[in-house]
């Protein structure tokens, strides 16, 4: 019944359980949420990144059953156990990579610029930085993580929007 | 078949390079017809933005 894939994440008050399989990679999830489901790190879930009001209400929106949430107080006994076991080896979460569509850049508005498929990225120094098939680049000049989004957008009210003064 | 890559390129101070095979969608969704190289801004005070307008080099941008 249990996908040996399957993972789950808890913050203590809540667990959030990850199918891989049911995985259409409608990219909800981190297009909302990039501090807390980054599929460039690992483990690509982090339960510290936001409340749990705001992590349940994306875990919502999830178009699949492949994100689901529970109470820590419902989990079952095999839930349960499973969290204790952190040995586990992720599987990375559905991208495009794979498939002959030209690289993705979406640029999400007021936040980063989400970027999908076969790329390479070269930092300052001209060195290649570590490969990934999908990221999320800071867009508004204030991530602590540069080059990569961390969420600090939304604290300083990054907008797409021109100044109205130009300066 | 070995697709070319994309390259993203880290301009110190500056923005993102984009060369190579890419699909580009504005915060609308709508696809952004653009050839390479693009620009994007990564200081966050572009007036053009998503691409870059040299704004980096007047606020300071450091990154």
């Amino acid at each position: 019944m249990t996908d040996p894939r399957d993972r789950q994440y808890t913050n203590g008050e809540i667990t959030v359980f990850w199918v891989p399989s049911k995985c259409i990679h409608a990219t909800t999830c981190f297009r909302e949420l990039i501090e807390v489901f980054n599929p460039g790190r690992r483990p690509w879930v982090n339960m510290e990144g936001a409340t749990t009001r705001r992590i349940i209400e994306v875990v919502n929106k999830c178009p699949t059953q492949s994100l689901v949430w529970k109470y820590n107080k419902d989990l079952t006994e095999e839930e349960r156990k499973a969290l204790r076991d952190v040995s586990k080896v992720e599987e990375t979460p559905k991208t495009l990579s794979g498939t002959n569509a030209p690289t993705s850049i979406r640029i999400m508005k007021d936040g980063p610029i989400v970027v999908e498929g076969k790329f390479a990225i070269i930092g300052a120094e001209n060195q290649e930085l570590k490969p990934t098939s999908l990221t999320s680049f800071c867009r508004c000049g204030s991530s602590r993580n540069m080059p990569y989004c961390d969420g600090t957008h939304r604290k300083i009210g990054f907008t797409d929007q021109t100044p109205a003064n130009g300066e | 078949m070995e697709n070319e890559k994309t390259l993203f390129q880290l301009l110190p101070g500056g923005p993102l390079k984009v060369t190579g095979p890419f699909q580009i969608k504005g915060p609308d969704g709508k696809i952004i017809d653009k050839r390479e190289p693009v620009y994007l801004c990564r200081c966050g005070g572009s007036s053009n933005k998503p691409f870059c307008d040299a704004t980096h080099k007047r606020i300071g941008f450091s990154k």
